[in-house]
């Protein structure tokens, strides 16, 4: 394994101190401290493997990347499997070589002091692949080559080096914003009530913008005219073979109603409508979806966050790579893989979806979003 | 036009007419060696004789007539409007890496904004020390970079959940695009105006009539995302964002906000729309997965397909197609004829650049018999494609995103391919 805590806390600091805008000072520095490397180590132009490889271009290079230079079996093994140089793997390696890769032949005790990594790493990033200076920040040039590729792909050419560097920090560019103008954008409203402006709105006053603005494609109820969006209804569906995903059944939050309805609806005439407006279509929402049931209900700023939406609770965070197929990432069967010969169990529903054949009226499938 | 060919003649014509040319030809690989001449070649043609279009007839270049038929194309009955709606690239008909600039799919939620640049301003405002206001000017004096990314619309394949469903990959996988960017690190803009140390999300949003929002979380924002102005060497389309898109790496397409107006910063996520109503991944048991940004590893052969048949009869054919993953490089892309029980490594060619799309080949003799194509990808990190089945077992059918399953082409003895799943 090559990431250690330790590794990663150094990152920190190295990104604090933001590497792709190394101060100058910084790798002054560095090039003081690779004095100590450069008994096995050499960089720029004509740069040769000594006893250890070139290190031009090194941030950002794959592992055991340097043609004719004779790396240990644990270093070239890191390559393969993956281990780039970005400033968290060479804090890690810098700093202690041997715990850090074990069984890998850098016979150097290692820096024990963190800013001198911080510059050094600075220092060779200073250095393209050939060797002249390197723009900070670019994508690495040489891509890491995979081991494991077994085509006959040839890794990306790299890419041209830029001579000169882009110095970070501010260039004054841009102009103060105004109040007035942020004022006239950031309409934006979040859960916890942030952003909802002054006003307020009744179920009954709802009602009437919502038959004038909004039946005609979303329906009388909410249900929906044809393929426009279905608003209310569906509780209960989430686990059934057709699910019928709406504010009532599915959405998490309130503010997102009143966010888009602001932003976006009646569709056609977007930021038409007032706040108080919106909170009365908002609340007539809530009605149509069974949430309120009385048509005096008024919604406002002091009100909205007291409403919950009943399926807020049934959203849990990307967890993807814990699933089976994602975790165990071992290597995939290449020969008789499965029993049996391969037999058809499922045609395309929809053979002529070409818009010359007209396509059919309703597909099996899912919406596309 | 001097030629008397029917350019833009209906594919399906060219299809059909194509499939029984392949069928007399069947078996007649050899023999073919030995055939009569041909009056393209024994008859002076007109455009070997009459002088051609002058240098500005075109003064902004268009492809060949005779390739009227590679187009963008919309499934009418999936939205109710083409205002919001999708198209999609045809993937059958491309080659290389990056997609041409006018063929890369649009998905619009309130149509196509035009903006005039000279009108267009970028917003930077919340948890920073300085609101900024930037003009396209202003952006274009910050360091640009060249990058190329793939897109894909996190509902690409998103039909395929409840099976093989539409025949041919420009609607099975069409919602993918891989162009090089130029514009500027949004780094350099957010450092610009100071964000603030309990900044830990950006909201995106557009100046269409959409105001398409989204939340991102910083760190992202401060890693590898641009807004980019340029697509394959000049200005982004309108369909694409013009003047200025963001650009989020690896990251589900609907992020990458178009006709980019204003960027927020902020404690928390806002949960707009884009990020709770959809984008939401259901699972069987009626919970929800959040938050899932990242693209996952994926492949689809694009030649033959359904929509490029196999014209040629027995003999070599060249197998070809796409790979991508979220998480950085493809290293291996995998192939089999035979439904999954055996697999070959098929040969990366071009530029192996991460979160980009590869281009894989498999070159082989075809003896006629009947096949069933698939594709495995396999990322940098090792993750591996899974299959169609294998999603559908954590996560039931009705995601609609992120299917990133082991597609199946049925080639039948006569060339012709069709969608299917197999046991
Ligand atoms: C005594 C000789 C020696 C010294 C001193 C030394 N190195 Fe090394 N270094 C090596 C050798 C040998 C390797 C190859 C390791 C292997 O293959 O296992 C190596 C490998 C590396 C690598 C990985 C290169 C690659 O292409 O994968 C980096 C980075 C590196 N050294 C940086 C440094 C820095 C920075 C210093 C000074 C602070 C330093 N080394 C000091 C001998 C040395
Ligand atoms: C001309 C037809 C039309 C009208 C009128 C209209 N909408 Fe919509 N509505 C749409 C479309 C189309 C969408 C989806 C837009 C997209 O693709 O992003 C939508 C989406 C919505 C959604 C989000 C649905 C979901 O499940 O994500 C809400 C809420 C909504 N509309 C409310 C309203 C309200 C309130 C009004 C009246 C002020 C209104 N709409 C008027 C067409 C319409």
């Amino acid at each position: 394994m090559w990431k250690s805590p330790k590794a990663i806390l150094l990152a920190a600091t190295l990104i604090a101190g933001a590497i792709g805008g190394a101060e100058a000072q910084d790798i002054e520095a560095g090039e003081k401290v690779f004095a100590k490397c450069k008994a096995c180590h050499m960089v720029g132009e004509n740069a040769k493997n000594r006893v250890g490889p070139v290190l031009n271009g090194i941030v950002g290079r794959a592992a055991a990347t340097i043609e004719g230079f004779k790396y240990s079996p644990a270093m070239s093994k890191a390559g393969a499997d993956g281990l780039v140089w970005d400033e968290t793997s060479l804090a890690g390696y810098l700093h202690d070589p041997k715990a850090y890769l074990k069984g890998n032949k850098m016979a150097f005790a290692g820096l024990k002091k963190d800013e001198d990594v911080v510059n050094v790493i600075a220092y060779l990033a200073s250095f393209g692949a050939d060797g002249k200076p390197a723009v900070p920040g670019k994508q690495s040039a040489a891509p890491a080559p995979d081991a494991t590729q077994t085509a006959t792909a040839e890794p990306a050419a790299p890419s041209p080096e830029t001579t000169g560097s882009v110095a970070d920090g501010e260039r004054g560019l841009g102009r103060a914003a105004t109040p007035e103008e942020i004022a006239a954008w950031d309409t934006d409203v979040r859960p916890d009530g942030v952003g909802l402006p002054e006003g307020s709105g009744t179920v009954a006053h709802g009602m009437e913008i919502y038959d004038e603005r909004c039946a005609t494609c979303h329906g009388d109820f909410g249900e929906a005219v044809g393929r426009w969006p279905v608003l209310a209804g569906g509780q209960g569906t989430l686990q059934a073979e057709r699910p019928e995903k709406t504010i009532g059944s599915y959405w998490p939050y309130l503010s997102t109603v009143f966010d888009y309805v602001h932003r976006a609806m009646p569709f056609g005439d977007a930021r038409s409508l007032g706040n108080d407006d919106v909170y009365a279509l908002t609340a007539y929402l809530l009605y149509l979806n069974d949430i309120v049931d009385d048509e005096e209900f008024e919604l406002s700023k002091d009100n909205f966050t007291s409403i919950r939406l009943p399926n807020e609770e049934n959203f849990f965070d990307d967890d993807r790579e814990q699933e089976p197929f994602y975790a165990d990432r071992s290597e995939p069967c290449m020969t008789d893989c499965r029993p049996g010969a391969a037999a058809i169990t499922m045609h395309a529903a929809v053979l002529d979806v070409t818009p010359e054949d007209g396509g059919e009226e309703n597909a099996s499938g899912g919406g596309i979003d | 036009m001097t030629s008397n060919a029917r350019p833009g003649a209906s594919r399906r014509a060219v299809l059909k007419g194509g499939l029984m040319g392949a069928a007399a030809l069947a078996g007649g690989a050899a023999a073919s060696r030995a055939a009569a001449s041909e009056s393209v070649i024994t008859e002076i043609q007109d455009w070997n004789r009459y002088p051609g279009d002058g240098v500005d007839a075109r003064p902004y270049g268009t492809p060949s007539p005779f390739e009227a038929h590679v187009v963008r194309k919309n499934v009418p009955w999936l939205t109710s409007d083409t205002i919001s709606s999708i198209n999609f690239t045809p993937l059958h008909e491309l080659d290389g890496i990056i997609t041409p600039s006018g063929l890369c799919f649009e998905r619009h939620h309130s149509g196509v904004a035009e903006i005039d640049p000279a009108s267009h301003r970028l917003m930077i405002h919340g948890l920073v020390e300085k609101p900024l206001v930037f003009t396209m000017a202003d952006l274009k004096r910050f360091p640009r970079e060249n990058r190329v990314y793939f897109l894909e619309c996190a509902a690409n394949t998103g039909m395929e959940w409840r099976g093989a469903q539409l025949n041919g990959c420009q609607f099975t996988h069409g919602m993918l695009h891989c162009l090089m960017y130029t514009g500027v690190r949004l780094k350099h803009l957010l450092d610009e105006a100071g964000v603030k140390a309990e900044g830990k999300w950006l909201l995106a949003e557009g100046a269409d009539a959409s105001g398409m929002s989204r939340s991102i979380p910083l760190d992202k924002a401060m890693d590898d995302c641009l807004v980019a102005f340029g697509m394959n060497g000049e200005a982004l389309r309108p369909e694409q964002g013009y003047p200025i898109r963001l650009v989020v790496p690896g990251w589900e397409g609907n992020m990458w906000v178009k006709w980019l107006r204003r960027l927020e910063i902020g404690d928390q996520p806002w949960q707009h729309r884009e990020e709770t109503s959809k984008y939401t991944d259901l699972m069987a048991n009626g919970k929800a997965r959040r938050f899932t940004f990242e693209m996952d590893v994926k492949s689809v052969i694009t030649n033959p397909s359904p929509q490029a048949p196999i014209l040629h009869g027995r003999g070599p054919l060249v197998l070809s197609g796409l790979a991508w993953s979220g998480k950085g490089r493809i290293s291996r892309v995998d192939v089999t004829t035979d439904g999954g029980r055996n697999w070959t490594t098929a040969r990366l060619d071009g530029p192996s650049l991460p979160k980009a799309l590869h281009r894989f080949y498999h070159e082989f003799d075809w003896d006629g018999s009947e096949l069933f194509l698939q594709s495995r990808a396999i990322d940098e990190h090792g993750f591996v494609q899974p299959t169609k089945d294998q999603l559908r077992s954590v996560r039931g059918a009705n995601s609609i995103y992120h299917n990133n399953g082991i597609q199946t082409w049925h080639v039948n003895s006569d060339g012709v391919i069709e969608n299917v799943e197999i046991s």
